[in-house]
């Protein structure tokens, strides 16, 4: 086997063919049924193709879990103008890496999903936008959407069925904040990257003014599959809820860190022990950022009865996200991580709303004079106040991002930090 | 598989460990270049080839010179590629300063004003846009712009020792250039390669599992490069 990460409870869907490089090609994809579904989508009614994703319960899988069918149906049946179909590969949320993966080991299995998407909503138009750091996966793709052009599964007269379909792949240029759907837009058309307001919402006035529907990678690589088996055969996995397989990013300190496929609803203690080797002789959990930095912390304790789907995460106290489950061992030290996660929010706020640009500096600056042992416990309620003024009061969630970490880290770490503001004095377990 | 059996591989002399995705565990049976994909993509044509993938690019040519000329032959035919793909002219502002910086190493205040006449806007527009990306060079960088990512998964790992490593090695500071222009070292936010830490961007390559140790070959490789 050539690609490292594999486990026997995995279900390799999506990540089918990851590690041998002939899966990258047009023929080595087409060898493993790629193209059919397009075909048949093509075939369907937009409305079909849609109720099909629909009966599927696919979620989003950018860190939402918005319902994909429902969000495709958003979009105007009657067409005044162009529509567009974003794929958003702006992949940068902290311990996320999924989508790379997808772009570089099956690029065609995205622009496949890409094509179904766009046939679904009308979209003349599909933008892969991808971040700029992907110089290598750009490539990949590029080379992909030649090869799909050459063989006419895009661009006029798709297949001969009348439709047409043009795929642009764009890169952006290091700024974590256009994975934000509205923000994606705007640096799209060449602007900063700001998060524009909503309503209206992107299906009404999206990219260029007209109706968008912004997809992540890993949402529209699973319509593919979805198309080809039926709604019904996605359902076999997840939960009632959560539906399908996901794709578990797993960093920090476990023995096999990596990318798994797995059931939505796969109980998170068997996902650290089992499936990634739990850790280092002589070591235990001490917290899990379950989705990405951008979520609550949980404890060793809350993440004993997790289940890892969208529902199964928020009843232990967090959020699936985007499935990126960072995992810290008892020799990590929370404020550092927390003051190393803040200052990225820091460095990334866009700028345009007061609470987040200054609320992340401040929370940065209170947080280093905590680590280097020059803080004070009213500095804990400063930091928790902030922290309620940065949520919910701006146009995107980055502010809550930068807060959600350091008021769950407070709640559930609080030895941590007064072990540090007492200079290193023992205080509790930390 | 082993250090020793990695250094006796053909193509690849490669005194690091892991180019890509592999992992410390795992069994390692391909070749870099396969991993990166680079007999597949092949030489792209500076023209862009296909308007659907004109605009990606792979970054900053060998011998860039912060004087070339902008959109001339080959990019010009690559500019209207890709102003074809978008219904706005300012649409390709980016993909323009990235040309930008792939010819000259970096987008100076000259740069960002040829690409706003070019596509008819103001300088100071163009200037806006081109601050808020952090790609966006803007001073000349070294021979080889090295990124270590500092965020938290690679953190967790050791993530600052291989910066610490890096600068030590390169003989510079942070931000600061090499005497002998070779290399720039930065930290960079999280290279969505959380799984192989520590995770290091050296101009277009991802250099993945890199410990401090591995440091040192790492920068051999990359003198012998341009050696």
């Amino acid at each position: 086997m050539a690609y490292p990460y594999t486990h026997e409870k995995e279900v390799r869907v999506l990540s089918r063919g990851w590690g041998d490089p002939t899966t990258r090609t047009l023929e080595g994809w087409k060898a493993l049924g790629g193209y059919e579904a397009l075909a048949k989508a093509l075939k369907m009614e937009r409305t079909q193709v849609i109720e099909e994703v629909k009966s599927s319960g696919l979620r989003g899988r950018g860190g939402a879990g918005f319902p994909t069918g429902v969000k495709w149906s958003f979009m105007p049946k009657e067409k005044k103008g162009p529509h567009y179909l974003c794929c958003n590969a702006d992949e940068s949320e902290p311990g996320t890496f999924k989508d790379r993966e997808l772009l570089r080991w099956t690029p065609h299995q995205v622009i496949e999903g890409c094509l179904i998407g766009a046939y679904a909503i009308q979209a003349d138009h599909v933008y892969i936008y991808c971040r700029g750091e992907f110089f290598e996966t750009t490539q990949i793709l590029a080379r992909a959407v030649e090869e799909a052009y050459e063989a006419g599964y895009i661009g006029k007269d798709i297949l001969g069925s009348g439709h047409s379909i043009d795929v642009t792949v764009f890169a952006g240029a290091g700024a974590y904040i256009c994975g934000e759907e509205t923000a994606l837009m705007n640096s799209l058309e060449g602007r900063r990257g700001l998060p524009r307001i909503k309503p209206p919402f992107p299906a009404a006035v999206g990219a260029f003014g007209q109706p968008t529907t912004i997809n992540n990678v890993e949402t529209l690589c699973a319509v593919p599959h979805i198309i080809t088996n039926g709604g019904e055969w996605y359902r076999q996995w997840g939960t009632e809820k959560s539906s399908g397989t996901k794709l578990f990013c797993v960093s920090g300190h476990v023995r096999r860190p990596g990318n798994y496929e797995l059931p939505l609803g796969f109980p998170m203690d068997e996902l650290i022990y089992d499936v990634c080797g739990g850790f280092q002789d002589g070591r235990s959990l001490k917290a899990v950022i379950p989705g990405g930095s951008s979520v609550p912390i949980l404890s060793a304790q809350e993440c004993e009865s997790c289940t890892l789907d969208y529902e199964g995460v928020v009843e232990a106290g967090s959020m699936l996200g985007c499935a990126s489950v960072i995992i810290m061992d008892d020799t990590t030290n929370i404020v550092k991580q927390v003051r190393r996660m803040v200052d990225f929010y820091a460095h990334e706020s866009c700028g345009q709303c007061t609470p987040c640009r200054e609320g992340t500096q401040w929370l940065s600056r209170i947080l280093v004079r905590i680590e280097n042992g020059r803080g004070t416990e009213e500095d804990l309620d400063t930091l928790l106040e902030l922290g309620e003024q940065m949520t919910g009061t701006t146009i995107c969630v980055l502010s809550d991002s930068a807060a959600a970490p350091v008021a769950s880290s407070i709640e559930k770490f609080r030895d941590d930090y007064l072990a540090l503001i007492r200079r290193g004095e023992k205080v509790g377990a930390a | 598989m082993s250090d020793s059996a990695e250094k006796s591989s053909s193509r690849d002399d490669v005194p690091f460990r892991n180019p890509g995705w592999a992992g410390n565990t795992g069994e390692f049976d391909l070749t870099e270049s396969q991993v990166r994909g680079d007999d597949y993509v092949g030489v792209r044509p500076l023209d862009g080839g296909h308007p659907g993938g004109a605009s990606t690019y792979p970054y900053m040519l060998k011998d860039r010179d912060p004087d070339a000329p902008l959109f001339e032959g080959p990019f010009k035919e690559r500019l209207e590629k890709i102003r074809s793909r978008y219904p706005t002219a300012q649409a390709a502002l980016l993909p323009a300063l990235n040309m930008a910086q792939e010819l000259r190493g970096h987008v100076s205040q000259e740069s960002m004003k040829e690409v706003a006449a070019i596509l008819g806007l103001a300088d100071a527009y163009v200037r806006g846009v081109a601050t808020f990306y952090t790609m966006y060079n803007k001073r000349p960088v070294g021979r080889f712009l090295i990124q270590v990512c500092t965020n938290i998964s690679c953190n967790l790992c050791g993530g600052d020792e291989v910066l610490a490593a890096f600068l030590e090695h390169a003989g510079t500071e942070l931000g600061e250039t090499s005497d002998d222009g070779l290399f720039t070292v930065m930290e960079v936010e999280c290279l969505a390669a959380c799984g192989t830490p520590t995770a290091v961007q050296i101009n277009s390559r991802y250099f993945e599992n890199i410990s401090p140790d591995d440091v040192p070959a790492v920068l051999d490789r990359l003198r012998q490069e341009v050696a």
